[in-house]
């Protein structure tokens, strides 16, 4: 029996727990609104349905303190919304000083990630865990879209520029692994480009950087 | 002085009565045929789409999938709901609401259908060149590397489209400040024709970019232009800002018109006159001009930094206003009002209200720029469209097609089957789209030929409601063709309208009006029990 993917997936990072905070908030307002405007329309529909006593509507045609207040409200409620995600983009743009660089390369049709050891991975990202992480994603041929659900973030890999995000991933999800889709469309296979990023304590992660590395200087000094 | 009308007797040829016709009402008729057409092609396209997706590993081949969501959407968008809006509703209406004998430019009206099927035909061949599999979007490099004259082929469609749009615009406005009746003042036109009004100012503006966009595209792909070539010094999002900057207008361009269609069908089955006439018309206005300063909240992610999103974030939140102010003047125009459940006022009320403000509060989550980090590309932008631009804009040209019907044809649908289409319609609407949210929360992303298999339920489950969708189309489509031949015949204005195209006969006469009319107040006066007698309800 496979799991029924139905809501947000696991909140990975501290940024996580709390745009997923915004994102309930948000819904919250909206859900309000919502209710309110299915439940009017519905018992107007139903409450002033035509029949031989009700032949005829209201002769009304407008008025102002209404479409004041319902022009008002809105402006108010969303200009909130919009004030309230600010600092979020903010946090989320600027990195944290000296951060572990992870080079982000797309490729048709798959990730390549370049640690700061000069390791090469295709497919297999690692990150250490209670460390901030700085992805720096360029692409090689066309549009790519680096996207890690868990941690809430994307940014498009275009050829010939830089793009970037960084990361913390929380100490408690060591071990786990977590998908890196392709989102922005780039042909055959953009449904089959998806790299799995591995969570590690950074003694793994160092260990796992070097040996991997060993590994590869070894294979390819054959 | 009043004018004098030749009389022409009518014309046995086929070929005189339609292909050489210059009057709006045919060329209206034509748009609205031809794009009943494209909406069954396109929206067997999508068909095609939910079955591939019935299971995780995909149906078909992923080329052939990524070619079908590429032609899905572009005839919709280009084919369809454009079309269907602007040029047959509005080819139909605006001259005989404003009480206009045609069209300023009869003959580049013409001209503007013709090459509106041009570019259909174009468009349609172009899936036997190398389907084009570069999404409606056709985002380079990708769109320049693809090979095979597909993309070529789908470029030249979209000029010419967008050259059919051009003079469609320009006709519109100009017969919308020059042509109307006397005693028709701005404040007492029709709401559908005011939205018609921005709607025509909005393709005009913004067409010229989507022009540009796709012809530095061709220039890429044959003339050695380095436009989008990033070792070259070209840069990629230089096309989305051109796309986008077209693009998201057309989205105003789709939904404005339809929401026009609202205000004209809610007050004639609310008895009632509208509620906030000044406002329903003067927020059209708002949300054309507003419809051009939010384009790049489709780029949060695309390149630019975070923060020069928030001011897209900003605008994309403030045209929410306008928006509403539309919905809760609706909403008091059922107030107190003597509602009669016809058709049109089904899919007008329950179908567009109901439906198209889920569209609208996903906007919202969409617009705000930390949501969208997670939320950019994944199916919840997905369900976000299609609630607007189907629960929106189909729902409501479903609306307008019954509502119309019998001016057009003199002639009345089978209401009992316009019923059973529109639960059809309505549960299809949300069993389809309404899932999509959550494979987008999940982190699904779009444009996807397989997936992983923890997201087929909801997969399957919109796949069924897309079939619930395909069968409500049939019964609607049949409904109207076969009563507009064998339906019964119906007086001038059985819904008791009020708006000139129902003072004149059904269908109406060669040239509108043998008479002007003079106007003297906007068409939304309260109703007495004396005139409603004999409707239905």
């Amino acid at each position: 029996m496979v799991a029924i993917a139905s809501w947000l997936p696991t909140e990975l990072t501290q940024m996580s727990h709390q745009v997923d905070r915004l994102f309930y908030i948000m819904l919250g307002i909206i859900a309000f609104f919502f209710v309110l405007v299915e439940v009017l329309l519905i018992t107007f529909l139903v409450r002033y349905r035509r029949s031989r006593l009700n032949a005829v509507g209201a002769n009304v045609h407008g008025n102002n303190k209404l479409e004041l207040l319902w022009t008002l409200v809105p402006a108010v409620v969303l200009v909130f919304m919009g004030v309230s995600c600010v600092k979020y983009v903010y946090a989320m743009q600027t990195p944290p000083a000296k951060p572990e660089v992870i080079q982000v390369t797309g490729h048709m049709w798959a990730w390549e990630s370049q640690y700061p050891n000069g390791l090469k991975t295709r497919d297999d990202l690692r990150v250490p865990a209670g460390e901030n992480v700085l992805f720096k994603i360029t692409s090689t041929d066309v549009v790519h879209g680096f996207y890690i659900p868990a941690v809430r973030i994307q940014q498009d890999a275009l050829p010939g520029r830089q793009t970037e995000f960084w990361m913390k991933a929380d100490a408690a999800d060591v071990g786990k692994v977590f998908d890196v889709p392709c989102d922005q469309y780039c042909g055959l296979q953009h449904s089959l480009m998806d790299a799995k990023m591995t969570v590690m304590t950074p003694a793994d992660y160092e260990r796992w950087k070097q040996s991997e590395l060993a590994k590869q200087q070894q294979s390819s000094g054959q | 002085m009043e004018a004098v009308l030749p009389v022409r007797a009518s014309s046995k040829s086929w070929i005189r009565d339609w292909v050489l016709t210059v009057d709006h009402k045919k060329i209206g008729i034509m748009y609205g045929v031809t794009s009943i057409f494209f909406f069954l092609v396109s929206g067997l396209f999508a068909l095609l789409v939910r079955t591939d997706l019935l299971v995780p590993s995909g149906l078909f081949s992923m080329q052939t999938y990524n070619e079908f969501f590429t032609m899905h959407a572009t005839i919709m968008i280009f084919s369809v709901i454009i079309p269907l809006l602007t040029g047959a509703f509005g080819n139909y209406l605006v001259p005989l609401m404003i009480g206009a004998r045609d069209m300023a430019f009869p003959r580049m009206n013409a001209l503007s259908y013709w090459l509106y099927l041009a570019s259909g035909i174009v468009l349609i061949l172009s899936m036997f060149f190398g389907m084009p599999d570069a999404g409606w979007t056709a985002y380079p490099p990708y769109s320049i590397q693809s090979t095979g004259p597909g993309i070529d082929l789908w470029v030249m469609a979209i000029h010419i489209a967008g050259l059919s749009s051009i003079l469609g615009a320009i006709n519109f406005v100009v017969t919308i400040h020059k042509m109307r009746a006397p005693g028709m003042t701005y404040n007492r036109m029709p709401l559908f024709v005011w939205s018609m009004l921005v709607t025509a100012y909005m393709q005009i503006f913004g067409t010229p970019a989507l022009a540009g966009a796709v012809t530095t595209l061709l220039a890429d792909r044959h003339f050695g232009t380095v436009f989008y070539d990033a070792t070259a010094g070209g840069d990629p999002m230089l096309y989305q800002h051109l796309f986008w900057f077209y693009s998201h207008p057309a989205v105003y361009i789709m939904i404005l018109p339809a929401f026009g269609i609202i205000s004209e069908v809610l007050p004639v089955f609310a008895r009632k006159p509208i509620f906030g006439y000044h406002a329903i018309a003067y927020s059209s206005v708002a949300i054309g001009f507003l419809g051009f300063f939010v384009w790049a909240h489709h780029m949060f992610v695309a390149g630019m930094a975070m923060s020069a999103g928030i001011p897209f974030m900003i605008s994309s939140l403030i045209i929410a206003v306008p928006t509403s102010v539309k919905i809760f003047n609706w909403l008091a125009t059922l107030w107190r009002g003597a509602v009669e459940y016809t058709v049109p006022m089904m899919y007008a009320s329950l179908g567009f209200i109901g439906s198209f403000i889920i569209g609208g509060f996903s906007g919202v989550i969409v617009a705000a720029v930390p949501l969208d980090m997670h939320l950019h590309d994944t199916y919840f932008v997905v369900a976000h469209i299609h609630y607007v631009l189907f629960g929106g804009s189909v729902m409501t040209i479903m609306a307008g097609l019954h509502y119309w019907f019998p001016k057009v044809t003199g002639r009345m649908f089978n209401e009992r089957l316009g019923h059973v289409s529109f639960w059809f319609y309505f549960i299809g609407t949300q069993v389809t789209f309404f899932p999509m949210h959550l494979l987008g929360l999940a982190g699904m992303p779009r444009r996807y030929a397989t997936y992983a298999p923890e997201f087929q339920f909801w997969n399957d489950v919109a796949t069924i409601g897309s079939y619930i969708l395909g069968i409500g189309t049939l019964i609607i489509v049949f409904n109207l063709f076969y009563s507009a031949k064998y339906g019964k015949k119906v007086g001038n204005n059985p819904w008791r309208a009020r708006t000139l195209e129902w003072t004149v006969s059904s269908p109406p006469p060669a040239h509108n009006f043998s008479k002007l009319p003079v106007v003297t107040q906007n068409p939304y006066q309260a109703y007495t029990v004396e005139e409603l007698e004999g409707t239905v309800g």
